[in-house]
C-alpha cells in the first residue's frame, strides 16, 4: 500500500514570484525508508512540510494538485488525525520543545493526541529506550547535549507511533557522535519495521545505507527516484547539482567504468572494504 | 617567531567545568590549521582563547607578541586576530551591512576617509556587493550573512583569522564555496587561517595541519596525512577520518596507501596496485615463455 502519493503537486508561498515545488510527483510505500537529497533552496522542506500537511494548513500559498496519506487527501484531514499519522522532526530540536523535563516533554504529545493515560508510561518508555534517554526523563530539555536534545525530539515523536516519520535534517545542527547516534535510531526504527520513514539529509555518506529509495529534488522539482546504488551511479548527474555520493561508492563507480571492478556499488564501509578486498587479492 | 604562542593553557568556566588543561600550541604565520575534536573536547574554547574572548585560568597565550591577559589590549588584539562565529547572527548587530563592516574600524577611531576605504577593501575580499550596503543584514541568505561577518572581522586586517564551524548546515555547493573564499584568504590576502570543524572531509581537503583534542588537551598535533593516518588515537576522540581514508587503512596489507585524504588519491592507489599486478603477471608470463623450463604459461614455441 501506499504511505503517501503526491500527485502534480505545485505550490507557490505567499509573496514570491516563483513556486517552490512544481508538478511534483511522487509514491512512497508503506514502511519505505526514503531518503531526500537535493541543494538547500531546492525545495526539500517544502516536500516534506506538503506530506505533513503544514502545507496548506498552517502556510499561506497557492496549491495545485493533492498530497495523499493512506488514500485520504491531506488538505481535507484535520490537525488530531494528521497528527496520529504523520510525526515530524526540525533540524532544530529547540523549537519544538514545551516541557520543564523531558519526560513531560515525551508525555505532552501523547496527551494532546488523545492516548489513553494507561498506555502512556509503556509508550515513553518504549520511545526512550530506543532514542537512549532514559537517563535523562528528570532534566530539563533545554539543559542537555545538542544530540540528547534532538533525541528527545526523536522520542517525543516516535512515542505517539506515527505511522510515517519525517526528519527533516535531524544531523545537520548536532556533532558527530550525535550524528552516529540519531543514524543509530533509524536504523533502529527500520529494523522494527512499523513506521514509514522520510528523511531529509546532506549527509548522504550516513543515511544511504539505510535508504530503499533516494528522491533527488532540484529547483522545484522531483527529478530522480530509485534506490541508493543505482543513483549514486549516476556521477555527473549528481556532481552537477553538487551533490557528492559516499565516497565508496564513488570508488567502485569509477573503477567500474573501465572494468576493473564487476558488481553491484557498494554504500557502506563494509561492503565497500569487502569487494575491495576481493578485487586486490583476486589480482595477486 | 611563531604568530600566535600557547603555554600550558588552562581553562576553567564559572561553573567549574575545565574545559583546557594545560595546552601548549605554536601556530606560525601563514598556516592554515584545523581544529578537530568531539564536542567538549575544548577545541572551541581554544579558539576563543587565541581570539581574547576568553582569558587563560592559567598559563599564556600570545599573538603577534600581544599577551591576551594584559590590560586594554582589546583594540591591539583585535587588529592582529579575527574571530567568525559559527552563527553569523550571533556577531550581526547594526541594521545596515556598511555600518556592519565599519564598526570595528570606527572603534579603532579611524578618520572617515580611510574608514571608508578599509570597508569598501573588506568588503571586495569578501564578495560582498556594494548595493548589498544598504541592506540589513537580517535578510540576507545564510552564505551572505556569513560574508558580512567576515568583511566585519577583515575590516580590522587581523593577520590570523579563526572560523567557527564555517561549514555547518551548508550544502556541498555552498560548503566548497566558503571554504574556497578561505582558500583565497589564505593563499592570496596571506591570512593565517584556523578553522573549527567537525566536517572531516573539509578537513581533509583544505587544512594543512590538524589539531586534535579530547579531554582539553592536545591529543595529535601535525600535517592533515599524518594525523588521519592514525586511526587508532583518533579513534579516542570519536573522530572518524574521511571515508577514503578508512577505506585505504582497511586495505593497507594489500599494497594500497593508508595516507590519501581523497577518493581521487584512494582511486589512484587503488588502481595503481591493481595495474602493478597485471603488469607483474604479464612480465612473469613472458619470462616463463622465454625460459627453457617455461611450464604452465608456455604455449610451446621455446
Amino acid at each position: 500500500m501506499n504511505a503517501v502519493e503526491v500527485r502534480d503537486l505545485t505550490w507557490r508561498y505567499e509573496h514570491t514570484t516563483r513556486p517552490a515545488l512544481e508538478g511534483v510527483n511522487l509514491d512512497i510505500v508503506e514502511r519505505e525508508f526514503v531518503l531526500v537529497v537535493g541543494p538547500n533552496e531546492a525545495g526539500k522542506t517544502t516536500l516534506v512540510a506538503a506530506i505533513k500537511g503544514i502545507i496548506p494548513h498552517s502556510m499561506s500559498g497557492i496549491l495545485k494538485g493533492e498530497v495523499r496519506v493512506f488514500g485520504e487527501r491531506v488538505e481535507d484531514m484535520k490537525a488530531p488525525p494528521l497528527a496520529r499519522q504523520i510525526g515530524m522532526v526540525f533540524a532544530d530540536p529547540e523549537s519544538q520543545f514545551t516541557a520543564l523535563t523531558v519526560e513531560e516533554e515525551i508525555v505532552f504529545g501523547l496527551e494532546n493526541i488523545g492516548w489513553p493515560p494507561a498506555g502512556i508510561e509503556r509508550q515513553v518508555r518504549w520511545a526512550a529506550e530506543v532514542t537512549d534517554v532514559a537517563d535523562l526523563l528528570d532534566k530539563p530539555p533545554y539543559d542537555i547535549s545538542g544530540g540528547q536534545k534532538q533525541r528527545v525530539a526523536i522520542a517525543s515523536v516516535i512515542a505517539m507511533e506515527p505511522r510515517i516519520l519525517i526528519l527533516d535534517e535531524p544531523t545537520s545542527m548536532i556533532d558527530p557522535l550525535g550524528k552516529d547516534q540519531v543514524r543509530d535510531i533509524c536504523a533502529e526504527l527500520k529494523r522494527e519495521r512499523e513506521m514509514t520513514i522520510i528523511v531529509v539529509e546532506h549527509n548522504i555518506e550516513a543515511f544511504a545505507p539505510l535508504a530503499d529509495k533516494v528522491v533527488v529534488v532540484n529547483d522545484g522539482h522531483v527529478e530522480r527516484v530509485g534506490p541508493p546504488a543505482e543513483l549514486f551511479a549516476e556521477i555527473e548527474y549528481l556532481a552537477a547539482r553538487d551533490l557528492a555520493p559516499p565516497q565508496v561508492t564513488t570508488l567502485f563507480e569509477r573503477l567500474r567504468r573501465p572494468g576493473r571492478y564487476v558488481g553491484e556499488l557498494p554504500l557502506t564501509d563494509e561492503a565497500g572494504i569487502a569487494a575491495g578486498r576481493r578485487l586486490l587479492e583476486a589480482a595477486r | 617567531m611563531s604568530l600566535i604562542e600557547v603555554a600550558g593553557l588552562t581553562y576553567t568556566y564559572a561553573d567549574g567545568t575545565q574545559a583546557l588543561r594545560g595546552v601548549d600550541l605554536e601556530v606560525g604565520e601563514g598556516e592554515f590549521v584545523a581544529f578537530i575534536g568531539q564536542n567538549g573536547s575544548g577545541k572551541t574554547t581554544l579558539s576563543k582563547c587565541l581570539a581574547g574572548l576568553l582569558r587563560p585560568t592559567a598559563g599564556r597565550v600570545v599573538v603577534d607578541g600581544v599577551d591576551t591577559s594584559g590590560k586594554g589590549v582589546t583594540k591591539e588584539l583585535a587588529r592582529r586576530i579575527g574571530y567568525v562565529f559559527q552563527n553569523p547572527d550571533h556577531q550581526l548587530f547594526n541594521s545596515r551591512v556598511a555600518d556592519e563592516i565599519a564598526y570595528g574600524p570606527r572603534n579603532l577611531g579611524l578618520p572617515d576617509e580611510e574608514r571608508e576605504r578599509v570597508v569598501q577593501e573588506a568588503a571586495g575580499v569578501a564578495g560582498v556587493r556594494a548595493e548589498l550596503f544598504d541592506e540589513h543584514p537580517f535578510f540576507l541568505t545564510k552564505g551572505l550573512r556569513q560574508r558580512v561577518a567576515i568583511a566585519s572581522t577583515l575590516a580590522m586586517r587581523p593577520k590570523a583569522i579563526i572560523v567557527d564551524e564555517p561549514t555547518t548546515g551548508q550544502d556541498h555547493r555552498q560548503s566548497v564555496e566558503i571554504m574556497e573564499f578561505l582558500v583565497h584568504l589564505w593563499r592570496i590576502e596571506g591570512h593565517t587561517i584556523v578553522i573549527v570543524t567537525h566536517e572531516m572531509p573539509i578537513v581533509a581537503a583544505y587544512a594543512q595541519r590538524v589539531v586534535a583534542l579530547c579531554q582539553g588537551r592536545i591529543l595529535l598535533d601535525g600535517p592533515t596525512r599524518e594525523v588521519f593516518a592514525q586511526s587508532d588515537a583518533l579513534r579516542q576522540t570519536f573522530v572518524k577520518p574521511p571515508q577514503a581514508t578508512r577505506l585505504a587503512q582497511a586495505w593497507r596489507d594489500l599494497g594500497v596507501a593508508p595516507d590519501v585524504l581523497s577518493v581521487e588519491e584512494l582511486h589512484d592507489s587503488v588502481a595503481g596496485v591493481l595495474a602493478s599486478r597485471v603488469a607483474r603477471a604479464a612480465a612473469e608470463a613472458a619470462a616463463s615463455e622465454r625460459s627453457p623450463e617455461g611450464h604452465g604459461m608456455s604455449r610451446g614455441t621455446a
